[in-house]
């Protein structure tokens, strides 16, 4: 084949535009440390890339849900536990009082004591988190009680606050009002509930006095507190299983950002190993091309 | 018997044709880096040799330079032009998806994903605390933020496609400059040829204006014989036809014009008043390839819909755009989707079907559009007193990527983003929970979620760009091997040249020294003999 100069120009001008734009590439991927900036460089990983973003967020934001509905069941707890040392009290009172070696003096004493728990229990039953009430169902802006004892507002049975905590995973952090102080009803605004009932009537047991009533009380006390036993259990559950959620949502965080890494990372010490490798190609198509085009028979005529 | 000074004029023709020769080379390095340049021969011969008398033979009479001719591979012409027209087009389609692509950039951590994320994100905290006025004015933005995202992206889109409608326009104007030099130079060859030489410097200049014609639009070029002449020559015209149709007939250009389209080709997608490529004379034009082919069918082409190009060119992008915000609005706002995939849609729990904090009422679209001044339109007017499902739907043919917006409602009280099912119930958040699982719909699109959706437009551009790259790599290399081969044919060499150079050099030496032996000899028989 006839070689002529401009030939060997062009091809060198070719050749070292491709070396540059390798070059670059590599340039580029050690630079961002990823293997693509645009999808046309790698349409398959461009697309998991973007999957793997909405995976790895959407477990971020699970995990922060997890995080507070562990804490609103956190508050439940301690608020439930309140509830559970109150009726220990007043059951141990209601044995107290209806012992018959209890005098009337005694059961007054023990009726000012109960009026208090009983006080106690409403204000339980008004305990807020971040500023919601967090008996009252979904109206979380009122108070579940009344300072006597009735329920403010009704609760349905169907007012479950509930958290997404994973895809099509959902967790209900509350505990409704009717659950816990009307054994497992509803609460209907202006009406008793029953565990404050219980209470007023084991005052009014004791204001009379009566060791007979004053013992129904223990009874209605245990009542009470198996029905807190089962609230307990249920909320001990839910945390256990929001716990294992956080361990499991942890996991999952690792394994899509290691997998986020694993599709778009480069691997710098192979890509440095490479751009050396085109460094030197680079330069000796630059040192050949331009030893070429320079001579001719030009030179060697005098 | 022999002529006097028959020695002197043989002579005389060598330093003649040394000189000749010596000019072409000279001419041939002068032009070593002219585009096109083709390098030339001299066309040497032995002069006519004369018969002597007595039957001793015949002698000769030295040489002469009978022609010049450029050395050029017409075939290497014709195939370069079928090559450079594809070329052209993926250059031009290589560069313009690659201005798509950056647009929606993707991967990234700024993009779709990120911007969806956090709008999502928004909802689930409040959802977590539908009392806060911080995060309901969080939602708020972050809806306004997603809305953004698509005006900018329409926006963009729309930029771009103005933007390749002006190319298209300075492409038909260099067409037509183009086809007015080669007209030119028609002439110019035909009347220097017409006494059989050939006009070397002027057919190099030809074929460079046709291989730059080339990759602008698709079209064949041909000397047509079409008949003799008086001196019985050929008589050769040049005839370049785009697609059938005579661009240029020997003396003769038929131009190409652009037209504003009175209406639009795409009705939804495209920018008014783009241009038609046709005949100046009112034809039909079809363009098959080249630089404008590529720039009208990423302008023009929305997959073949409403007889654009069958490709995936900037309506086709606004078009899923399109759809994308009206499918997600109507979901996100009504609960519509087509569940069972009838093309019916079924009515789920939207936005609308909710109520805000201390609000009475439903019906609060939390996407519309901008109306009028740019303004967000409130979801009374935007639903027009529609109330059946297929009323309401329609109502979101009318939202576009450009004019997406957060409704007059949403911007102007926060408290009206719907968490609750009931009335009255700040703590409910069932409403805001259906909502936010409409991210993981995957029955929203046929793609599946909303992400998918978008996911796959990128991907899918992504695909093209990639495919626009490659081949254009390889069109490029398939041109760059025949212009090697033009190049090695036509090209000058230095090297050549100056052996060549040498050559003659010596040559004309030579011949200058036959003058002396001849002056030598005449000046011994003139001078000395018989003296």
């Amino acid at each position: 084949m006839r070689i002529t100069n401009n030939m060997l120009v062009n091809n060198m001008i070719y050749y070292v535009g491709n070396n540059l734009s390798r070059m670059e590439s590599y340039q580029s991927k050690l630079a961002t440390g990823k293997k693509i900036s645009v999808p046309s460089d790698d349409p398959v990983v461009a697309a998991r890339a973007l999957k793997l973003r909405t995976d790895v967020s959407q477990v971020k934001q699970h995990k922060t849900n997890v995080q507070d509905a562990l804490s609103w069941l956190e508050i439940t707890e301690s608020a439930l536990s309140n509830v559970g040392a109150i009726l220990q009290r007043a059951r141990e009172l209601a044995v107290q009082g209806s012992s018959s070696t209890a005098t009337a003096d005694d059961t007054k004493k023990i009726e000012q004591e109960v009026a208090q728990l009983r006080q106690q229990l409403i204000g339980i039953g008004n305990s807020t988190y971040a500023g919601r009430y967090i008996f009252s169902g979904f109206k979380t802006d009122t108070k579940l009680m009344n300072d006597d004892g009735t329920f403010a507002i009704g609760v349905d049975g169907d007012e479950s606050i509930i958290f997404e905590i994973g895809i099509s995973d959902n967790i209900n952090v509350n505990v409704l009002g009717g659950d816990l102080f009307n054994n497992g009803g509803i609460a209907t605004a202006t009406s008793k509930g029953q565990l404050i009932q219980n209470m007023d009537d084991f005052l009014a047991a004791l204001n009379t006095g009566d060791h007979n009533l004053i013992s129904n009380a223990i009874a209605n006390i245990d009542d009470d507190m198996n029905n807190l036993l089962r609230i307990r259990a249920n909320v001990g559950a839910r945390y256990n299983r929001l716990e294992m959620t956080s361990d499991r949502l942890d996991s999952d965080e690792i394994n899509f950002t290691t997998l986020m890494s694993e599709n778009e990372d480069v691997d710098q010490a192979q890509n440095i190993m490479l751009l050396k490798s085109e460094e030197n190609v680079y330069k000796a198509s630059l040192s050949g091309g331009a030893r070429v085009i320079q001579t001719s028979l030009v030179d060697f005529l005098s | 018997m022999r002529e006097s000074f028959f020695g002197f004029n043989v002579a005389v023709r060598g330093l003649y044709t040394a000189q000749r020769n010596l000019d072409i080379i000279n001419h041939n390095v002068n032009n070593v880096n002219t585009p096109g340049y083709s390098r030339q021969q001299a066309v040497q011969t032995a002069s006519r040799p004369i018969s002597i008398y007595n039957g001793t033979g015949m002698v000769g009479s030295g040489s002469e330079v009978i022609g010049i001719e450029r050395v050029r591979d017409e075939y290497l012409d014709i195939k370069y032009w079928s090559e450079s027209v594809s070329y052209g087009e993926w250059e031009a389609k290589k560069a313009l998806l690659s201005d798509m692509e950056v647009t929606f950039n993707e991967p990234s951590d700024s993009g779709f994903n990120t911007i969806l994320d956090e709008f999502f994100s928004s909802l689930q905290e409040l959802a977590k605390d539908p009392a806060s006025e911080a995060i309901r004015t969080l939602v708020s933005e972050r809806g306004v933020t997603v809305a953004k995202y698509f005006n900018s992206l329409a926006t963009h889109f729309e930029e771009l496609q103005i933007d390749v409608n002006d190319r298209i326009e300075t492409k038909v104007s260099e067409i037509n400059s183009i086809g007015a030099q080669i007209q030119q130079l028609n002439r110019q060859i035909y009347s220097a040829e017409l006494d059989g030489n050939t006009a070397n410097d002027l057919r190099d200049q030809r074929t460079l204006l046709v291989d730059k014609l080339s990759k602008i639009i698709n079209i064949d070029a041909n000397e047509v014989v079409v008949g003799k002449l008086l001196n019985g020559n050929e008589d050769k015209r040049f005839v370049i036809t785009i697609s059938g149709k005579a661009f240029i007939d020997h003396f003769s250009l038929s131009k190409l014009a652009v037209t504003q389209r009175s209406s639009k080709l795409n009705p939804d997608e495209d920018v008014p008043n783009l241009y038609d490529v046709g005949w100046e004379d009112g034809n039909k034009l079809v363009i098959r390839g080249g630089e404008l082919k590529g720039y009208i069918d990423i302008r023009d082409g929305n997959e073949g819909e409403n007889g654009s190009p069958v490709y995936a060119g900037i309506p086709t992008y606004i078009k899923k755009l399109n759809q994308f915000v009206q499918t997600f609005a109507r979901a996100f706002n009504e609960g519509y989707i087509d569940y069972d995939n009838d093309g019916v849609l079924e009515d789920g729990t939207g936005h609308a079907d909710g109520y805000g904090k201390g609000g009475t009422t439903t019906g609060v679209r939390f996407f519309t559009m901008l109306g009028e001044e740019n303004k967000a339109v409130s979801s009374a007017d935007f639903i027009d007193g529609e109330i059946t499902i297929a009323g309401i739907a329609d109502r979101y043919s009318n939202i576009t990527a450009k004019n997406f917006s957060v409704s007059k409602d949403i911007l102007d009280d926060f408290n009206k983003i719907a968490t609750s099912d009931t009335i009255g119930e700040v703590g409910n958040i069932v409403n805001i929970n259906k909502l936010i699982e409409l991210r993981t719909n995957t029955q929203m699109f046929a793609e599946g979620a909303p992400e998918d959706f978008m996911k796959s437009v990128i991907t899918s551009l992504g695909i093209d760009s990639q495919q626009a790259i490659r081949i254009s790599a390889n069109q490029a290399a398939i041109v760059k091997q025949i212009e090697n081969r033009k190049l090695s044919d036509s090209g000058v060499s230095i090297d050549e040249e100056m052996a060549n150079l040498i050559k003659h050099q010596q040559a004309y030496g030579a011949a200058a020294q036959m003058v002396n032996a001849m002056a030598e000899i005449y000046d011994i028989l003139i001078n000395r003999v018989g003296v």
